[in-house]
């Protein structure tokens, strides 16, 4: 076999082994998708179908998920806005002041890395006294932290990009620190804040346990929550779920792949610029 | 004489600045350092407290001091030993495989036509909540109607009951978190990938070095850093398994799927309430967390990434 042959049959190779992956790591999404267009009679077909031979749209007139999306929407935008603020400021003060060193850093990536079930249980305990429990306040409050964590990094990888002369300038001119923040950094990190927005919106959008701890109704309960809830008894309607299950998905996925570069820094703690 | 005079005058200003600088620097910390002590440090303590007690939210009067007994229960508590067990075979089996076909992924893609929307599709599964991954596993690994048993009946192999046997069980879970996280290891490494300075690449390519020679000696160097810090990441967050157990095994069958997480949510809310245990439980997993993230804070070399170190 001569050089360009053998080039020939690696590149043949390589596709069909991308496709090969590509189509077993797409295919749970996938079958997610087509279920949320079956009508009932294609739910439990033998042998399934592999889309939809009747698409249909009646699965996402989902009966009672509307508080479930009103809650989401609440705790996730307000989880959203605020840890896009609180993690702004904790940023500016590290990018510019070196405020607390390596040790703060390193105590704010371990608050990224907790893992959720250890905050669940004394917090019950604690939610019970002060009468948090099953209330977006609670909610809000807990997923602050992992928001918050996550923020600061994507924050400071931003204001380490905004030239530290302009800050300087301003100072010459005669403008105090806050002013400073105000007409300076904060309009020049307005991008990075509105990726803190919506990837902070995302992560709490799709987080799980603690809502399920800390919530017991409608009147709090988020659309993960909801979707955990479905899965009971026998009769489990395949359709409506994948098709709230669609809907909880794409919010993430679209939010996501937009904002691949401020996650990867996010997610690394901007040891990755991504 | 009058430029004597200004230096140390200049001087003293811009160490009044300076000054001022670090109080409006802990002022603009602040908030961020008050929630980490409220909502997180504060419940530690108090959980550090409740695993030294009885406590259990449903029966009345409990809460009494009973020492290190919850710690002691632990090594004599199957179900903790079977939990621990799961969630080791998740950091042995599952992130291995994540980490290999991670890394592979971005080689075979890098210099693809159309290696940009191979990367995009291979991004959005883990985007996806692991509770929809749950609400998918029902579908396809269902005993009547599954696709996976559809797909196995082309191989002559006859329907599985996934969720009833303990190895299939777990092959689900695992499959799941494979699906879920490869991509994020892939997300890095493959950042670092595109990092190797192409001058190197072309000078192995003159020399004639092969694929293979081209990958251990150029290529794996620049990934390591990238490796090692997804890996730690991805160790970290495997410990925290759960709502794809929630969703689909509930742990079963017995202690099979049960992961370290899921369990303490049984003992503590679902079905026991009993908060004493599950703060021991939860202590030990915090333990065993902060170990983990030490290490990944040293790899990460905070100093140069966040370029923290002070000027001047």
């Amino acid at each position: 076999m001569n050089r360009k042959t053998t080039r020939i049959v690696l590149k043949v190779i390589r596709y069909a082994a991308v496709t090969l992956i590509l189509s077993v790591f797409l295919f749970p999404a996938y079958w997610i998708i087509i279920t949320a267009f079956k009508p009932m009679s294609e739910w439990n077909t033998w042998p399934p179908h592999f889309w939809p031979y009747h698409p249909t749209l009646v699965n996402f007139a989902v009966k009672g998920i509307l508080p479930f999306l009103r809650n989401s929407l609440v705790v996730s935008s307000s989880v959203a806005f605020i840890s896009a603020a609180i993690s702004l400021m904790a940023a500016y003060a590290i990018s510019r002041y070196k405020i607390g060193g390596t040790a703060l850093a390193g105590w704010f990536i371990s608050m990224r890395m907790l893992p959720p079930i250890t905050i669940a249980i004394p917090l019950y305990v604690i939610y019970v006294k002060v009468h948090l429990l099953n209330t977006w306040l609670g909610l809000i409050l807990v997923y602050l932290i992992p928001a918050v964590a996550f923020g600061i990094w994507v924050m400071i990888s931003f204001l380490n990009e905004v030239p530290r002369e302009l800050d300087e300038a301003a100072y010459v001119d005669g403008a105090t620190r806050i002013q400073t923040f105000r007409y300076v950094i904060f309009p020049l990190s307005i991008s990075g804040v509105a990726a803190v927005i919506v990837l902070s919106f995302v992560q709490t959008w799709s987080a799980f346990l603690l809502a399920t701890v800390l919530t017991s109704d409608s009147a709090a309960q988020t659309l993960p929550v909801y979707l955990g809830r479905f899965v009971t008894g026998y009769n489990i309607e395949w359709g409506p779920l994948a098709a709230a299950g669609l809907i909880t998905m794409l919010p993430p996925i679209a939010i996501g792949l937009i904002f691949q570069r401020y996650l990867i820094r996010g997610l690394t703690f901007g040891a990755v610029k991504g | 004489m009058k430029e004597v005079v200004m230096v140390p005058e200049k001087e003293l200003k811009e160490n009044l600045i300076r000054m001022h600088d670090r109080r409006i620097a802990l002022l603009f910390i602040l908030p961020a350092v008050v929630l980490f002590l409220v909502m997180a440090i504060y419940p530690f303590i108090y959980m550090i407290y409740t695993s030294f007690t009885n406590l259990n939210l449903s029966m009345s009067g409990t809460g009494q001091f009973i020492g290190l007994s919850n710690y002691f229960e632990i090594f004599h508590d199957p179900l903790a030993m079977g939990s621990i067990t799961f969630s080791t075979m998740v950091l042995l089996i599952a992130v291995p495989i994540e980490m290999a076909i991670g890394v592979l992924f971005g080689l075979l893609i890098r210099g693809l036509k159309g290696e940009r929307i191979f990367r995009l599709l291979f991004l959005i599964s883990m985007m996806i909540p692991g509770i929809v991954f749950g609400i998918s596993a029902q579908m396809i690994f269902n005993y009547l109607f599954g696709a996976a048993n559809y797909f196995l009946s082309f191989f002559g192999v006859p329907e599985i009951a996934w969720f009833g046997h303990a190895a299939t069980a777990q092959f689900v879970i695992l499959f799941l978190d494979i699906i879920q996280w490869t991509p994020f290891i892939f997300l890095i490494t493959y950042a670092g990938l595109l990092s190797v300075p192409q001058d190197l690449i072309d000078a192995a390519r003159v020399d004639g070095a092969s694929r293979w020679q081209l990958f251990i000696n150029v290529e794996l160097p620049t990934l390591k850093s990238f490796i090692y810090i997804a890996l730690i990441i991805r160790l970290i967050d495997a410990l925290k398994i759960f709502g794809k157990i929630y969703m689909t095994t509930w742990g079963g069958p017995g202690m099979a799927t049960s992961s370290w997480s899921f369990y303490i949510y049984k003992v503590g809310v679902s079905y026991g309430w009993d908060i004493g245990y599950a703060s021991a439980l939860a202590i030990i997993l915090l333990i065993v967390s902060a170990i983990l993230v030490n290490l990944l804070i040293k790899v990460l070399n905070l100093g140069e990434t966040l370029e923290l170190k002070r000027e001047g």
